[in-house]
C-alpha cells in the first residue's frame, strides 16, 4: 500500500507514519510525508497512491482545495484534523474517514480497516469530485442516476443525460455511496429511488427500469437480495 | 433631517409667522413731542401756542426744569367706568398733566440734586374719565433730568385701558419667566453633567450660554419685577449688552466645536477680536452694539454650518435651517422679539446636538465594551482554539509515549504559556518583558511540535515599556504558521525597540525561508486582533506595517505619543 501523509506538524506526521508501519507492517509499500499543499498536489499528480492521510489546516491555508483534488483521485482519503466541525463537510466531499486530533493508534487502525475491509461510510456523500481539464468539478450526488464501472474508472450517468468519468473504481464509489445506491450488477451502481420497476424477461434476465426509461441489468445473484431489500 | 424634526421645525415656523401678524388695534394716535426749557404753570394747558417749542430735545444740564408737550388723539372713547391710563418710559423725574389737569407725579422734578433718586423709569397713570373723549388731548410733562441730561425724550407712550396697561406686562413677564426658567434648569442640568465629565466642554458652553440667556431674559423683563430709577437704567443696558456679548461668542464657539473645521482656533480667535471690537466701539449706542454683535454671531455661525453641511456633518442641516429661519424672523418681527425667538431656537438646536452627541457617545461606549470583551475572549481563545490545542495535545501524546522525560518538559512549557495568558487576560497593557516571556514559551512549545529550531532574539528592549497583550505573540504565531524553515531547519525571530521624540517603534522580524503572504482567514484575524488592541489602547495614534523582506517578513508597530 502506498500512503501519503500531508501534515505540517512534524511530530504528528512522524507519529502517523510510525503507526502506519505498526498497523500495516508488510502490507505497507511506501509512506511519504509532505509539509505543504503545493508539494502534495504535485505528488498526487505523479505518484500512484492507495491512501492519502490529510490535515485540513496546513500553514494557515485552507486544505479543502487539496481535499477536492484528493477525493477526485483513484485512492481513498482520510482526513486527520483538529477541527471536528469540518468532519461533516469532509464526509460530504467523499472522504472515507475523519480522524479527529488528538488520536491514538486504535483510532488509526479503525480508519485503516475501512480501507482494507471496504467498510461503508455512514455519512452521506453529497458531492463527487471529478477531474476536468485543469480543474476539479463537484457533481452533486443527487444528480447521479447510475454509475457504470469501466476498469479502474467509473462512468457517472447524470440526470441531465450527460456522462462524467471518475477516477475511483466502482468498488471504492460503492463504499462511499452505500446509502442510496445499490450494486445491482458487477458493473453497475444504481440510485434505487430512480428505479420504477424490475422487469423479468425470458431466460431469467432481470432488468431495472429507471424513471427516465434507461434499463440497467441486474446480476442473477443480486436479484434476490435486491428484491428482498427494496420490494 | 428625520420627519419628526421636520414637522417640529415647520410647526415652529408657522407659529412664528402667525405671531408676527397678530397685533391689537390702537385706541390713540400720538403726534411728535415738543420741548421747551423753563417752567411756567400755563404750559400744562390744553390750548397753547406751541410755535416757540422745539421738536428736538436739547441738552438740559444740572437737573433744570423743562417741559414737554405731546398731542394725543383718542380714536375711541373708553367704556363707562373703565378709565384709560397712560404708560411712559422717560428718563427723568416729572409731573404729568393731561389736558392741563395734574394726573400724577414721578419723583421730585427740579429737586433731584438735593433729594435722593425717586420714582421709576416705567410709569403708568390713570386718565380721568371725563378727559378721554374722542378727539385731541395734550399730555404735558414738567420734567427734570439730572443724571442723563443727554437722554431727553419720551421713549414710550401708550394709551389704553388702565387695567390692561397694568396687567399685560405682568402676563408677558409671567410667560417670559417660565421661559427663562426652562433655560435656567437646562443650564444647571448641563453644568452638573459637565461636572460629572469634565472633558465635555460642549456641555459647559451650553450651560453658560443658557445661563446667559436666562440672565438676558430676566434683565430685559425686569420692568415689572423691580422698580428701577432712570439713573440705574444704563446699568441694565450694560448687563444686557454684556450678556449678549457672551452669548454671541459662545454660540459660534459651540458650533465650531460641534462641527470642527481646519484652523478652527485661528478663526475663532479672529471672531473673538472682531466681536470685542463691535462690543467696544460706540459701546453706549446699546441697541446698535447689540445689533452688530447679533449680526456677527449669525454670519460666523452660518459660515461654520454651511461648511459642516458641505462636509455632511450630522445635524448641520437642521442648524443651518434654524439660522436661516432666525435671520428671516429678524426681518419680520421687532428686534427684541426676534432676539428672544432666535436665541431660544438656536439654544434648542444646541440642546438637540448635545442629545445627538450623548447618544453617539453611549453607542461608542457600548461598542467599546463589546470590543474589549471580544478582545479578551480572543486572547483567552488563543490557547483553546482547536488548531493550537489539538495539535499540541497530539504532539504531547507522542512525546509522552516515546520520550516521557521530554514530554514532562513540554507539559511544563504548556503550563507556563497558559499561566502567562491567564495573567494578562484582564489587562489592556502589559510590560513588554511579560510579552517576551510569552513569546519565548510559545516557541518552546512549537519546538516540540514542529521540531524546527526556533530562536528568539531581542534588541534594545526597554523592560519598562508597556504593550497590549499578545500582539507580538500573534505576530509570532503568524510567523510560525506562514513560514518554512531555512536549510539548517531554523527560523529566527527578532524584536527590536527604538524610540524618538515622537514615537516608540517595535520591529518584529521573521527570518525564514519561503514566507508566504497569507490571504487566509487566520492571518486576517491575527492582524485584526493586533489592530483592535492598538486602537483600544492608543486610539488612532499607532501605525502597523507588514511586508516581506529578502530574509523573510517584517512587521513594524509604531506608537505615537
Amino acid at each position: 500500500m502506498n500512503i501519503l501523509i500531508v501534515e505540517d506538524e512534524s511530530r504528528i506526521a512522524k507519529r502517523i507514519e510510525r503507526m502506519m508501519r505498526d498497523i500495516l507492517a508488510s502490507a505497507l509499500t511506501s509512506v511519504t510525508h509532505l509539509n505543504t499543499l503545493q508539494e502534495a498536489l504535485a505528488f498526487i499528480d505523479k505518484q500512484p497512491l492507495d491512501l492519502v492521510l490529510l490535515d485540513l489546516n496546513l500553514n494557515g491555508e485552507d486544505g479543502f482545495d487539496l481535499l477536492k483534488t484528493a477525493v477526485s483521485g483513484a485512492f481513498h482519503t482520510i482526513v486527520i484534523s483538529a477541527y471536528k466541525d469540518q468532519a461533516i463537510t469532509a464526509f460530504e466531499y467523499g472522504v472515507l474517514d475523519f480522524v479527529p486530533k488528538p488520536f491514538n493508534q486504535e483510532r488509526l487502525e479503525q480508519a485503516l480497516s475501512r480501507v482494507v475491509a471496504q467498510e461503508k461510510t455512514e455519512t452521506e456523500v453529497r458531492y463527487l469530485a471529478v477531474k476536468k481539464r485543469q480543474r476539479i468539478q463537484l457533481i452533486p450526488v443527487d444528480e447521479v442516476l447510475y454509475i457504470k464501472g469501466a476498469g479502474a474508472y467509473s462512468e457517472l450517468f447524470l440526470i441531465d443525460g450527460s456522462k462524467e468519468l471518475h477516477d475511483k473504481s466502482l468498488d471504492k464509489l460503492q463504499q462511499l455511496l452505500s446509502g442510496s445506491f445499490e450494486r445491482v450488477h458487477k458493473s453497475y451502481l444504481v440510485r434505487m429511488s430512480e428505479v420504477s420497476e424490475i422487469i423479468v424477461s425470458s431466460g431469467s434476465k432481470y432488468m431495472a427500469a429507471l424513471k427516465n426509461g434507461a434499463q440497467i441489468p441486474i446480476g442473477r445473484t443480486k436479484y434476490k437480495e435486491i428484491k428482498s431489500k427494496w420490494y | 433631517m428625520n420627519p419628526k424634526l421636520r414637522t417640529c421645525f415647520l410647526f415652529v415656523c408657522s407659529l412664528l409667522l402667525a405671531l408676527s401678524c397678530a397685533s391689537d388695534k390702537a385706541v390713540f394716535e400720538r403726534s411728535a413731542t415738543k420741548y421747551r426749557i423753563g417752567d411756567q404753570e400755563g404750559w400744562a394747558a390744553k390750548e397753547l401756542d406751541q410755535r416757540s417749542w422745539h421738536r428736538r430735545p436739547s441738552f438740559v444740564p444740572d437737573g433744570k426744569i423743562f417741559w414737554s408737550r405731546t398731542k394725543v388723539k383718542i380714536l375711541q372713547a373708553p367704556e363707562a367706568m373703565e378709565p384709560y391710563g397712560v404708560r411712559m418710559e422717560i428718563y427723568g423725574e416729572y409731573e404729568v398733566f393731561w389736558d392741563g389737569e395734574l394726573i400724577g407725579r414721578n419723583g421730585n422734578p427740579g429737586q433731584e440734586a438735593e433729594l435722593p433718586p425717586k420714582g421709576e423709569l416705567w410709569t403708568t397713570f390713570t386718565i380721568p374719565l371725563h378727559l378721554t373723549d374722542v378727539g385731541e388731548h395734550v399730555l404735558a410733562l414738567r420734567l427734570s433730568n439730572y443724571y442723563y441730561p443727554d437722554h431727553i425724550g419720551v421713549y414710550e407712550l401708550e394709551v389704553d385701558y388702565y387695567d390692561d396697561l397694568m396687567t399685560d406686562r405682568l402676563i408677558q413677564n409671567a410667560y417670559m419667566h417660565v421661559f427663562a426658567g426652562a433655560f435656567l434648569v437646562a443650564s444647571i442640568y448641563c453644568l452638573f453633567l459637565f461636572l460629572g465629565n469634565k472633558k465635555e466642554y460642549l456641555l459647559l458652553i451650553f450651560s453658560i450660554s443658557s445661563f446667559f440667556f436666562f440672565g438676558l431674559t430676566m434683565t430685559h423683563f425686569v420692568r415689572t419685577t423691580l422698580p428701577i430709577h432712570y439713573s440705574l437704567h444704563v446699568l441694565r443696558l450694560e448687563v444686557i449688552t454684556g450678556l449678549l456679548f457672551g452669548i454671541s461668542f459662545l454660540i459660534p464657539l459651540y458650533f465650531s466645536m460641534q462641527f470642527p473645521f481646519p484652523r478652527r482656533k485661528l478663526f475663532v480667535g479672529l471672531y473673538a477680536v472682531i466681536l470685542l471690537f463691535m462690543f467696544s466701539s460706540k459701546h453706549n449706542a446699546f441697541d446698535y452694539t447689540i445689533l452688530k454683535m447679533t449680526a456677527g454671531l449669525c454670519v460666523f455661525s452660518l459660515g461654520i454650518t454651511i461648511f459642516a453641511v458641505y462636509k455632511r456633518a450630522k445635524g448641520a442641516l437642521l442648524v443651518l435651517l434654524t439660522l436661516l429661519l432666525c435671520i428671516f424672523i429678524g426681518y419680520t418681527v421687532s428686534f427684541n422679539l426676534a432676539l428672544f425667538i432666535g436665541f431660544s431656537l438656536i439654544l434648542f438646536n444646541m440642546l438637540y446636538l448635545l442629545s445627538v452627541r450623548v447618544k453617539e457617545q453611549r453607542l461608542a461606549y457600548e461598542t467599546s465594551l463589546v470590543q474589549s470583551t471580544r478582545l479578551k475572549l480572543e486572547l483567552v481563545k488563543k490557547n483553546i482554539q482547536p488548531h493550537f490545542l489539538m495539535n499540541t495535545l497530539t504532539s504531547l501524546m507522542d512525546w509522552v509515549e516515546e520520550a516521557p522525560d521530554k514530554g514532562v518538559l513540554f507539559i511544563e512549557a504548556l503550563a507556563r504559556e497558559f499561566d502567562l495568558i491567564n495573567q494578562m487576560e484582564d489587562q489592556t497593557l502589559i510590560p513588554i518583558s511579560q510579552e517576551i516571556a510569552l513569546c519565548r514559551t510559545h516557541l518552546e512549545i512549537m519546538k516540540y511540535r514542529k521540531e524546527i529550531d526556533y530562536s528568539w532574539e531581542e534588541e534594545a528592549i526597554d523592560p519598562e515599556q508597556k504593550v497590549p497583550p499578545a500582539i507580538f505573540h500573534t505576530l509570532l504565531e503568524n510567523g510560525i504558521t506562514h513560514s518554512m524553515p531555512r536549510e539548517d531547519n531554523s527560523i529566527r525571530f527578532r524584536l527590536t525597540y527604538e524610540s524618538d521624540s515622537n514615537h516608540h517603534c517595535y520591529t518584529f522580524l521573521t527570518m525564514a525561508a519561503g514566507v508566504k503572504q497569507g490571504k487566509s482567514r487566520e492571518e486576517g484575524t491575527g492582524l485584526k486582533y493586533i489592530k483592535a488592541r492598538l486602537t483600544e489602547s492608543y486610539d488612532a495614534k499607532w501605525d502597523l506595517s507588514s511586508e516581506p523582506t529578502p530574509e523573510g517578513w517584517r512587521n513594524v508597530i509604531k506608537i505615537y505619543y
